[in-house]
């Protein structure tokens, strides 16, 4: 059973169809891309998995539990965390505490003082914020802000992370530094991720597979090379 | 600390060394420094500022004068305080959903609609006002009024310094992100609202037996509401201290311009509390802290 | 029965529900455009009905006049809010974040101040004139002169107010400030003009509606915080910012007001009223409001 299982999704605002029956499974420990233009549907998928939007049909199931109905707060114990393309960190607490916060409720289990530390201490090593643990979140640049988003995922113990737009906004050698520190965490923690990405050359080295959405629905699904030479998508794409 | 501890033996001893009016105005420093600390539980934590807290009071307050003759104070007191609690548990719920300035308004508007709700109570029962006889002496009530303002402090500094604590206040920072991030939102604000709705009944009560007096519109008063919001605000509601401070400090000058000039006293509460917001956002602690590290 | 079908009835709900359209639409446009909610519009109708209580007690200026003597009044209070604060907030984004988080409690002080200082100036005694009293009986309907006078200026007031945003160009203007703030500043709308004239205008209107309760009710210090209230109730269910379902949304309260208390008895107004408000805020909390709060 794949880890994270999607099927049958459908999302309806309104008369728009923002998910139209969306399938899809992502193994343990993979990197799965999705791409898609503006308003295909990457980001109420991530909310609907998550838990912020309910589903119009379809379910999810996540290392063999639905999710269907879940509090995003239960989701999140179960190892299951998002982070928001718009980033929204905790702006008056400071970096460390920020952090904290995940640690203390995000695993779902009492952990002790020291193991808080530790984890929070790991998060900050992983995203390069070490230095910065005392300022206000609020007084980070947006490349620092993104890396907390993804700080606080990790703190939370979080399995599996969805990873919204992280490298938007970033220059070149941020870009480069925020690919090597996910495959560094993939390869050293297990995690897996789902990263929705603008930046297209991002996706396509990051990626072991693809899903491409259009008005939310799938319409190719394979390698980055496959992805690559998939005509459709060329079409959608790059016009 | 040392404020903290200075004032709760001041309150305990002042029986022994104070005048009656002594011990009037240590009763009500400590009525508000309870108020304003359970306050902060909900207010300062979450940043969701609640205009409506007389409600717990005056719920506090009914319970008490209607126990009071067929229970021993104490107990009459533990029901104000758990019918408090229980009230903010009913309406919690629905009430939190709501954010910002209508959150604001709406806890002003439940308390009004309470407070109208029990004066046509006791309208239709023929009631104008209850007297109530037996009443334990001032020293007794006293100290229990002490031990409520001790009890809250304790309560606000515990929460402040809690995993709940740390819950809180990434609720009001963002409430998705928290929600996101594993802290269970709707359960950890709705325990807060309970938190800080328990103390204030239990204050209602006390007051009414030191009034021996109780009648609705008083009880609900809705510048209870106020005044407590005020305090803690001037105060500083980003340390325990905070809501100390002012408490001390209006209550002081209550005693100074209520009896003679109410309304005077209220148009200072007014502006203090405009002046405050608008240049002074930290409050009186935060003013403290910047006098202590410049010396 | 007989009495609910009356027109007497009906009389006496169109004279209470135009002058609740005529206190929201000045709460109203004053949202609409700034964005915060004034706590405080309700005393602005005390302070309309104080001065036609002096004008016609002390010059023997009938009310008549006194309307656009207290709409002058109310006008130049608006005049000073927006000079005092909210130019100083354009100029520093930190002070406007403050003040918006602190909304709600920054105008509850501006209102205490407002009440008190009218408590000191002329006491807590309710006063009252007798003007235009006299009967006319029409269709079986008997209805004093004020109450038609009251009914006739509130119903005009409001209807013009509506005419003029559909059609004169500063209507468009601020109609287009209302849904699109941003964009109305591109399309070549004067923000700052816009905003400055509406506050006076919405304050004026608060004015004219307290001359005309002043004719048939008790003026006193406190007299406006219901005001508040209902204008809350009617902006709420018309519409935050939607200013024609707003006057309609007026008249309904005034109706229901009037056929609820004929159901049962004067005693629940105050519980009717409340009652209203605090469920509309329940039932819609995110509804129309986060809408119009982010847009």
């Amino acid at each position: 059973m794949a880890f994270l299982d999607i099927k049958g999704v459908s999302k309806r605002f309104g008369g728009l169809m923002a998910l139209n029956d969306v399938s899809l499974q992502v193994e343990k420990g993979e990197i799965f891309g999705l791409m898609g233009a503006n308003g295909a549907g990457k980001t109420t998928l991530f909310s609907v998995i998550a838990g912020h939007v309910a589903p119009s049909a379809g379910e999810v199931v996540f290392d063999g539990t639905r999710l269907t109905g879940l509090s995003p707060s239960r989701i999140c114990r179960l190892g299951l965390c998002r982070t928001f393309q718009i980033v929204r960190p905790f702006a008056g607490l400071t970096v460390a505490e920020n952090l904290r916060v995940a640690a203390l409720y995000g695993s779902g289990r009492k952990l002790s003082a020291s193991e808080i530390a530790a984890v929070v201490d790991e998060a900050l090593q992983a995203v390069d914020l070490a230095d910065r643990r005392h300022l206000d979140a609020a007084q980070l640049t947006l490349s620092g802000q993104k890396r907390l988003e993804i700080a606080r995922a990790l703190a939370t113990g979080a399995e599996l992370i969805m990873l919204d737009e992280v490298m938007a906004g970033l220059n070149p050698t941020e870009v480069s530094a925020m690919l090597a520190t996910l495959e560094r965490l993939r390869g050293e923690h297990g995690l897996t991720f789902v990263i929705v990405e603008h930046v297209i050359g991002a996706l396509m080295t990051l990626s072991d597979r693809i899903l491409v959405l259009d008005h939310g629905e799938r319409i190719a699904f394979g390698t980055p090379e496959e992805i690559g030479n998939h005509k459709r998508v060329a079409e959608v794409y790059f016009g | 600390m040392i404020l903290g501890l200075a004032l709760a033996v001041f309150g305990v001893a002042v029986p022994f060394i104070g005048s009656p009016y002594m011990m009037g105005v240590v009763f009500q420093v400590a009525m508000w420094i309870a108020l304003a600390q359970s306050w902060s539980m909900l207010s300062a934590t979450t940043g969701y500022l609640s205009l409506g807290h007389a409600v717990f009071y005056g719920i506090g307050a009914y319970v008490c004068v209607l126990l009071t003759g067929t229970l021993p104070f104490e107990l009459a007191l533990l029901a104000a305080a758990g019918s408090a609690g229980l009230f903010a548990a009913l309406v919690g719920m629905p009430v939190l959903r709501v954010r910002g300035p209508y959150f604001v308004i709406l806890t002003y508007g439940l308390s009004e609609l309470v407070r109208h709700v029990v004066m046509r109570i006791e309208s239709a029962l023929g009631s104008f006002g209850r007297m109530i006889f037996d009443v334990p002496s001032t020293e007794v009530l006293l100290w229990w009024m002490v031990g409520l303002a001790v009890l809250a402090t304790l309560g606000a500094y515990a929460i402040r310094h809690s995993r709940f604590g740390a819950g809180l206040a990434a609720i009001r920072e963002d409430e998705v992100a928290a929600e996101t991030v594993g802290v269970p939102v709707t359960r950890l604000k709705l325990l807060a609202f309970i938190a800080s709705a328990i103390i204030p009944g239990a204050v209602g009560g006390l007051a009414l037996l030191r009034t021996s007096y109780f009648e609705p519109a008083q009880a609900f008063d809705p510048v209870i509401s106020f005044t407590i919001v005020t305090m803690a605000l001037v105060g500083g509601t980003e340390t325990v201290r905070g809501p100390i401070l002012g408490a001390v400090g209006f209550a002081l000058l209550s005693e100074l311009l209520w009896s003679s000039l109410p309304q005077l006293y209220m148009i200072v509460l007014g502006l203090t509390l405009i002046g405050f917001i608008l240049f002074v956002p930290k409050g009186l602690s935060g003013l403290l802290g910047r006098i202590g590290r410049a010396a | 029965m007989d009495t609910l079908l009356s027109g007497q009835l009906l009389f006496a709900a169109l004279v209470s529900g135009s002058l609740y359209a005529l206190v929201a639409l000045g709460l109203n446009l004053v949202y609409g455009t700034l964005r915060l909610l004034n706590i405080a519009h309700g005393d602005l109708v005390m302070i309309g009905a104080y001065t036609a209580f002096w004008m016609i007690s002390l010059f023997a200026i009938p009310p008549i006049l006194s309307l656009f003597i207290a709409a002058a009044l109310c006008a130049l209070l608006g005049w000073a809010v927006y000079a005092g604060l909210f130019r100083r907030m354009l100029a520093k984004p930190e002070l406007a974040k403050r003040v918006e988080a602190n909304s709600l409690i920054l105008f509850y002080g501006i209102s205490v101040i407002l009440q008190n200082l009218a408590a000191l100036a002329f006491t807590s005694t309710s006063r009252g004139y007798q003007y235009l009293d006299t009967v006319i009986t029409w269709q079986g309907i008997s209805m004093t002169g004020n109450r038609l006078l009251s009914l006739g200026v509130a119903a005009s007031v409001c209807f013009g107010a509506l005419l003029f945003l559909r059609f004169h160009l500063f209507g468009w203007g601020l109609r287009a400030v209302i849904q699109r703030r941003e964009a109305a500043q591109v399309v070549g709308v004067n923000l700052n003009r816009v905003q400055l004239l509406t506050i006076c205008g919405g304050f004026a209107v608060a004015g004219v509606a307290g001359v005309l309760v002043s004719m048939t009710e008790q003026i006193t210090p406190f007299m406006g915080f219901p005001f508040t209230i209902v204008a809350f109730v009617v902006i709420i269910i018309g519409g935050l910012g939607n200013i024609g379902a707003g006057v309609l949304a007026g008249f309904c309260l005034g109706l229901v007001e009037t056929y609820g208390i004929a159901l049962t008895s004067p005693g629940y107004r105050s519980i009717l009223i409340y009652g209203l408000f605090v469920g509309v805020l329940l039932v819609r909390p995110e509804g129309i409001f986060t809408k119009a709060v982010r847009s």
